[in-house]
């Protein structure tokens, strides 16, 4: 009994030497270090897009590209395709979706109509599978 | 034999905690320093929407952000249109086979007008490709 206490005393003061001070350092630094980068972590997404000028970039009627006029509407926009029309980005892609894909699509807007109706406009065409999508700036 | 024994007992009280310290806090350090690349975007309400997910490992050639209030930033530093023209030629004649890549990143209810301005200047030095900037509502942040 007396041996395996004594045996005991001695592990536990070799424990005892460990420098726990800096493990616990490290411990804190890196618990900071992600709470800080946690606040960056806001994932930033991209939408591919070719860039095509007025009355540019088109040489064939047969493969003339879809266009979607984006228009302001009150509150909201428009989205404008031949003689179909939606305000919903839903609904937007549900009516791409009935389109053909090779000619592609291009997309241009108002110039009051916001950056957000774009990103929806090129969203739902990826959406709805259109690998070509063009969007064309008017000319300031 | 002694001084076998002597020198090993120096070598057992070389105390080691401060160099672990120093080691991690440079550690930390460079982890939090490799945070600076983000000094070339500034924070804009980007268009919400899932696009697709970036290469983390390729970064574009040129970031151009459309802030609310009409301003036009390259790499954070407001410049002009045609500041914005020469960068792109210039950005346009260094670039490799991989293309000129350009990302644009504008505020949600910034106007068409001010998105059309900036392409019309990229597509007349002759940038073809370009991505829009978006956030994905789906994603974990603030």
């Amino acid at each position: 009994m007396t041996a395996f206490g004594g045996k005991k005393s001695e592990r536990s003061r070799r424990l005892g030497a460990l420098p726990l001070i800096s493990l616990i350092d490290v411990v804190f630094l890196l618990l900071i270090y992600f709470l800080v980068t946690s606040d960056f972590s806001q994932e930033e997404r991209r939408i591919p897009s070719a860039l095509q000028t007025e009355g540019g970039g088109i040489r064939s009627v047969e493969f003339q590209p879809q266009i979607i006029d984006i228009v302001p509407a009150g509150d909201g926009v428009r989205f404008i395709i031949g003689q179909l029309e939606t305000g919903e980005q839903a609904a937007l892609t549900t009516m791409l979706a009935r389109l053909p894909r090779e000619p592609g699509v291009a997309i241009r807007a108002e110039p009051d109509a916001p950056v957000w109706a774009i990103a929806a406009a090129l969203q739902a065409a990826k959406d709805a599978g259109f690998e070509k999508r063009s969007y064309v700036p008017r000319e300031p | 034999m002694l001084r076998t024994d002597r020198s090993a007992r120096h070598l057992i009280a070389v105390d080691l905690t401060p160099m672990i310290d120093v080691v991690l806090q440079l550690i930390i350090f460079f982890m939090l320093t490799s945070k600076f690349g983000d000094l070339r975007r500034t924070d804009i309400d980007l268009p919400r929407q899932p696009g697709e997910q970036a290469e983390r490992s390729k970064e574009p050639a040129m970031i151009v952000d459309l802030t609310g209030d009409g301003l036009t930033l390259v790499d954070s530093r407001p410049v002009t249109v045609a500041e914005l023209e020469s960068l792109a030629r210039a950005g346009l004649a260094s670039a490799g086979e991989e293309g000129f890549d350009v990302l644009i990143r504008p505020d949600r209810n910034a106007a068409a007008s001010q998105l059309d301005r900036v392409l019309s200047a990229l597509a007349g030095v002759g940038v073809v490709q370009w991505k829009l900037g978006t956030f994905d509502p789906g994603s974990l942040g603030p």
